[in-house]
């Protein structure tokens, strides 16, 4: 096969070698670069079903492949790699192998829905999007995302006082995202908030920055919340993992 | 005793409906709201019908004319039914011009309404002279000349977006409308036999050109009119500074994106239902479906019926239907309804 897109193929199966013969023909020279063929030789039928416990992803077996979500995409006006088409193809067939190919670039969807608009089938494609990245955390196939780690800081505030201080959450996601504090995007917005929030509000926001003020009543609330949260996600984990005959979704 | 049918809609099915039961000698009353019988195919301005290649004014000529010298057709145009009261073999209906007719069953022939084009805004029609229907297109190979409506220039290149207002949830119609691939296969031919320099483009999920339509009009029309096959369904339809259109989208099977320059874009528009029926539904108490379409008895035994003994439907009326299918179906409610009669005498008798 003539290779007229060489950066559509996998390096290692690319081979080239100084001198060929081929039937007894020196094929040297033009012809000394070949492209090993590769073969789908299975499907993991149960991918599909493991991908829809996931949040937003439930309606990923209705796709038929018209292809509005990828073409409607702000992402992949930027990069024609990032497909989900595709991936909602591979992740129905099973086909795993070929979507970890590109785990680095499928949480860079920006959630803006334009594909879930214009879907024809109503397939939630940005929900999809969403379940490929958990899943793809929770396997250990890419690290614990600056995403997951502003989340996990935002709800920890909810249910820690049943309500969220902004400069906290900020300042504790820097922390821990191993940031600088004081990055030059964010002493922009503060000067900017300084120059356009009353004085009263910005002293009320500082002031809670020392003393943490809870939402009234909360009580064991958080705590509940924090309980139910941790026990709805085991049990989508566990629907997950759980071979397919012994679950019914 | 009742020896009369009423008809409602002057289209293929009703036309063929009424030259059914006139034949068994029965007596008809033809009603059609609009101003000239043929249904859609005339309403409309279709060129030459999918399969027979016979164009639609000769083909529905024929049936209208064998309507109006039937002696036993009383026909009423521009004429609707405002009321419908009595029962299976004693129906008085009461039509807008203030007749009255007493019949013993009642066909439904009332057909359905084109996709309006506008609901799809990103796809230019509405926005772009030179973004038209099939409809359109069917007007222009009728009059025997393709040219962009903007300027008049003939196209290079034409682009047929199929499945426009068909298949898509997102605006609550959920079917496939059954002939518009068959139609544009065979528009492309069309728009090739008038202007041979005009390339045209298909833009497709899937081809659904079924039965013997296959190679009838698909593959002739990709193998002798070398009409381009793309599978995409196009994202949006954008000007470019030159004046001509952009078609974006996704070619699926190169996947890569696709901003092609086209003169014209045709919107393969769907089926309806007819915007009417919910007042039908009401005048005539019969069921609709999910979709909106007529809904119909269990096919079985009770071929053609509705929700209502009495009251049979046929044609697009009950969901996107051809035009031969919508004439049988016409037939087989004629058979119906003279049935009906026919057992009504015996047992008076
Ligand atoms: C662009 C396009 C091209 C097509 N080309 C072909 C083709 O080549 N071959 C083919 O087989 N099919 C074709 N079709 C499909 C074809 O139009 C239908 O199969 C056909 O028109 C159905 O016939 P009908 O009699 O059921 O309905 P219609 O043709 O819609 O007739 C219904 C009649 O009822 C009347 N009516 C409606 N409501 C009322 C009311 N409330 N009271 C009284 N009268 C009423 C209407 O005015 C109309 O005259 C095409 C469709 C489209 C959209
Ligand atoms: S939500 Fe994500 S996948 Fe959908 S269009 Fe936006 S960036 Fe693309
Ligand atoms: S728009 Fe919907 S149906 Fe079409 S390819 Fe994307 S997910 Fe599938
Ligand atoms: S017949 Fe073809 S163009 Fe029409 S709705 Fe069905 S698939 Fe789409």
């Amino acid at each position: 096969m003539a290779i007229h897109e060489k950066s559509l193929i996998d390096s290692d199966r690319i081979k080239t070698s100084d001198n060929l013969v081929l039937d007894g023909v020196d094929v040297s020279g033009h012809w000394n670069t070949m492209i090993l063929p590769r073969y789908l030789s299975n499907y993991d039928t149960d991918f599909g079903r493991k991908i829809q416990t996931f949040t937003g992803a439930e309606n990923v077996h209705r796709c038929w492949q018209c292809g509005s979500c990828t073409n409607s995409c702000t992402v992949y006006a930027q990069n024609t790699d990032f497909n989900p088409r595709y991936w909602i193809y591979l992740t129905n067939l099973g086909l795993k192998d070929d979507l970890l190919k590109d785990k680095d670039i499928i949480w860079t969807c920006v959630s803006c829905n334009k594909c879930t608009n214009i879907c024809p089938k109503d397939v939630r494609p940005e929900g999809v999007m969403k379940a490929l990245a958990h899943w793809l955390e929770e396997e250990g196939h890419t690290p614990h995302t600056k995403s997951s780690i502003f989340d996990e800081e935002f709800t920890g505030q909810v249910y820690e006082t049943g309500r969220i201080e902004d400069s906290r959450v900020m300042i504790n996601f820097f922390r821990k995202t191993n940031q600088p504090l004081t990055p030059p995007w964010f002493i922009e917005l503060t000067k900017r908030m300084m120059k356009h929030l009353p004085v009263g509000f910005l002293m009320h926001m500082g002031l809670h920055l020392v003393f943490k003020p809870r939402t009234k009543s909360w009580g064991r609330t958080g705590q509940v919340l924090r309980e139910y949260v941790r026990e709805q996600k085991e049990a989508a984990h566990k629907a997950r993992t759980m071979p397919k005959e012994a679950v019914h979704v | 005793m009742q020896k009369t049918v009423l008809v409602v809609g002057a289209g293929p099915a009703g036309l063929s409906a009424a030259a059914g039961v006139a034949a068994s000698g029965l007596n008809v009353v033809l009603v059609e709201k609009a101003a000239r019988l043929g249904g859609t195919p005339i309403l409309s301005g279709y060129a030459k019908l999918v399969p027979s290649g016979e164009w639609a004014k000769d083909a529905m000529g024929r049936m209208v004319k064998r309507v109006e010298d039937a002696s036993n057709v009383k026909i009423h145009k521009e004429t609707k039914v405002t009321k419908l009261s009595g029962e299976a073999g004693h129906f008085t209906a009461t039509l807008s011009n203030g007749s009255t007719v007493e019949c013993g069953s009642v066909i439904l022939a009332t057909g359905f309404t084109h996709f309006d084009s506008i609901n799809k805004p990103e796809w230019g029609f509405g926005s772009y002279e030179d973004v038209v229907t099939t409809t359109q297109v069917e007007q222009m190979v009728a009059a025997g000349k393709i040219a962009c409506p903007s300027d008049g220039r003939v196209p290079e290149r034409v682009a047929i977006l199929l499945c426009v207002g068909s298949r898509d949830r997102q605006i609550g119609r959920e079917w496939c409308s059954k002939i518009c691939c068959t139609v544009s296969t065979n528009l492309a031919m069309e728009i090739k036999e008038l202007s041979p320099q005009t390339d045209v483009f298909i833009y497709y999920m899937d081809i659904r050109t079924f039965g013997l339509y296959e190679d009838r009009f698909y593959w002739k029309s990709q193998e002798e009119f070398k009409t381009k096959f793309v599978k995409a369904r196009i994202a949006e339809v954008t000007r470019s500074p030159d004046g001509r259109l952009l078609v974006k989208g996704e070619d699926t099977l190169v996947k890569r994106p696709i901003v092609i320059p086209m003169d014209m874009v045709v919107h393969a528009v769907g089926m309806d239902p007819n915007e009417d029926n919910p007042e039908i539904a009401r005048v005539f108490g019969v069921g609709l479906e999910k979709h909106g379409f007529v809904d119909r008895a269990e096919h079985y035994t009770n071929t053609c019926g509705t929700t209502r003994r009495g009251i049979y439907a046929v044609g697009a009326a009950l969901g996107p239907e051809t035009i031969d299918d919508s004439i049988s179906q016409g037939q087989a409610a004629a058979m119906r309804a003279v049935a009906d009669l026919n057992a009504l005498v015996q047992k008076t008798a």
